[in-house]
């Protein structure tokens, strides 16, 4: 199997410790304000206007940002003056991430893009780096070590920024990061980045609607839930930019704190 | 001596400038130019801190291709509210061009051929120390088939107040309008002492070309049962009082699960993470008329900075 593959194998285990755990992205919220009707449609019609939404306001900054650590791999491997300029890297990326949270104007949902934004650049620094003294594999190239050295760098020094509040760290944002930093290639890569992205947040709704008891497992989860073909493709056009789509959506995930009991964070 | 240093600038059709400037403790507008279709007026107030000027269009809406381009300028120590008369009605399209319009601006020249050009509104606001804007139009109503743009950019001091309020309602409801816009894209930018905090983009689309209704739900459903979308931005000095009893409201909500969901929902966020950035308040009700109640009476304590005959005229 090749690198690729079982990087992308991985990243969609569910066990991956992103913390999306929880997180129901409004659902919770919505089912306790009294919207979906009866049970059985309400997944699905959270689940579709929730990605469509989710899709729309953040893949552009996945992408955008996946796009900055590209750059900084290109840079590095064809050792171009440009790759000890980290602090251009670092503010670029907190544009991008500054954005995000000038957009993002919903408390609830901040809140819970960073603490799981945080825990993708951590995850990336625990667990998908090689260790400095593991110099084992005899035909890694000399620049794959260097590529990935400069990566460790660089998100360990975002994270320092976020950790320090100098920049906010969203989900799409450090999700971009992880991708851009593992070096995810393959074709259209920034595509299968936002791909792969909002297959984890279709699961991870998915996991909540199972623990809201929304959908019970031994009867089977309905045969479509129409979100294989929910990708869209490559929300990464400019002038179409990121926007809000679901206002009324935003609101109920807004008003998750206000719940008398609840079992989610977000 | 005139508050602003700019010449006359040039016009183009449906465009406007606004400068309110303060000379001895007192309000008065400086610059004050609209072309065709759009139409400002400014009544005469017994409170001369304040000045009203209502934004208006020639035959009360507007129709694809209309683009109006407003620039409002509100200088230091004095205060703006800006109304509209009755709710911005958006129509598809009108087989001709407006017959009497000067040089039509280069946006609504460009519309693609064979496609009703989209309706574009763009605001220019610069709200200079200690002065005050207070954005209460009524809200946008985009009729069947409707497209339409509206680009909001707002460049603040740090101790300027912005009352914005930005609102959308579902149609005619005597035509049985439900949502059945083309699209509705709405920007609101603010930028205070240079720096953006905030960016409200609200981009509701009726995919007509899309059938596989899987990856789309139409407008109607995704917003029911609701008929009108408000989102207002508070920030500065003068609203701090506002937003310390939304603040308290907001607390004390408290919800127990329901069967179906309330008349009226409203969600309260902060901007960024800098208390001095403001809040956003977004409401949601099943009509208009719910919605605009409770703003007005959210909204009362801005009768202490302007007057209770001023605030009077909003949320009419």
């Amino acid at each position: 199997m090749d690198d690729e593959t079982f990087l992308l194998l991985l990243l969609s285990d569910s066990n991956l410790p992103t913390g999306s755990f929880v997180a129901s992205s409004g659902f919770e919220s919505y089912i306790k304000h009294g919207f979906g009707g009866d049970q059985n449609n309400r997944t699905i019609m959270f689940m579709r206007d929730s990605i469509n939404a989710y899709a729309r306001s953040a893949l552009a900054f996945v992408s955008d940002t996946h796009r900055i650590v590209q750059d900084v791999h290109r840079d590095v491997e064809q050792g171009s003056e440009q790759k000890s300029d980290f602090d251009k890297y670092l503010q670029k990326i907190k544009e991008v991430d500054d954005l995000y949270d000038a957009m993002t104007l919903n408390d609830v949902t901040k809140r819970a893009s960073k603490s799981q934004g945080v825990a993708l650049l951590t995850l990336y620094s625990k667990g998908l780096t090689p260790p400095l003294a593991f110099t084992g594999v005899k035909n890694r190239k000399e620049i794959e070590i260097e590529v990935n050295s400069y990566m460790a760098s660089l998100v360990a020094q975002y994270k320092s920024l976020v950790r320090a509040e100098s920049a906010p760290g969203h989900l799409p944002i450090c999700w971009g990061i992880l991708t851009g930093a593992l070096g995810l290639t393959l074709g259209e890569s920034h595509l299968r980045s936002q791909y792969l992205h909002i297959f984890l947040h279709a699961r991870s709704l998915l996991s909540a609607s199972v623990r809201l008891n929304e959908i019970d497992l031994r009867t089977g989860i309905p045969s479509s839930t129409g979100t294989e073909s929910d990708q869209p493709d490559g929300v990464d056009d400019k002038s179409r930019g990121p926007a809000n789509t679901w206002p009324l959506g935003e609101i109920l995930a807004a008003r998750h704190d206000l719940q008398h009991s609840r079992i989610f964070n977000s | 001596m005139p508050g602003s240093s700019t010449s006359i600038s040039k016009i183009q059709a449906g465009g406007g400038r606004i400068t309110l400037s303060s000379h001895g403790g007192k309000a008065w507008i400086s610059e004050f130019s609209a072309t065709y279709p759009l139409k400002l007026l400014s009544p005469r107030l017994s409170d001369n801190t304040v000045a009203i000027v209502y934004v208006l269009t020639y035959g009360g809406g507007l129709v694809g291709g209309d683009c109006i381009e407003l620039t409002v300028n509100v200088e230091s120590d004095t205060k703006l509210l800006l109304l509209s008369q009755g709710s911005t009605k958006v129509f598809k399209d009108r087989p001709q061009q407006r017959l009497a319009s000067v040089q039509r601006s280069d946006y609504a020249s460009r519309s693609t051929p064979g496609q009703a050009p989209a309706t574009l509104q763009i605001m220019n606001f610069t709200v200079s120390s200690q002065a005050a804007l207070f954005l209460l139009p009524d809200p946008v109503t985009c009729f069947r088939s409707a497209s339409y743009s509206q680009i909001q950019t707002f460049r603040a001091s740090k101790d300027a107040t912005l009352v914005i309020l930005d609102w959308i309602t579902s149609g005619r409801k005597s035509l049985g309008e439900d949502w059945v816009l083309s699209r509705y894209y709405s920007v609101n930018e603010v930028l205070i002492a240079g720096k953006r905090v905030a960016k409200d983009v609200m981009l509701l689309e009726n995919n007509e070309f899309n059938s596989d209704s899987r990856l789309n739900r139409s407008l109607a459903e995704k917003l029911s049962p609701f008929a009108c979308y408000a989102t207002v931005i508070l920030r500065g000095p003068l609203v701090e009082e506002t937003i310390a009893q939304l603040t308290t409201r907001y607390g004390g909500i408290s919800i127990m699960q329901r069967k179906a969901p309330e008349d009226l929902l409203w969600s309260l966020s902060s901007i960024g993470s800098d208390k001095e950035n403001g809040v956003v308040v977004r409401v949601a009700g099943k009509e208009t008329e719910m919605v605009k109640d409770w703003l007005k009476n959210t909204l009362r304590s801005l009768e202490q900075h302007i007057g209770v005959d001023v605030y009077r005229r909003a949320f009419v």
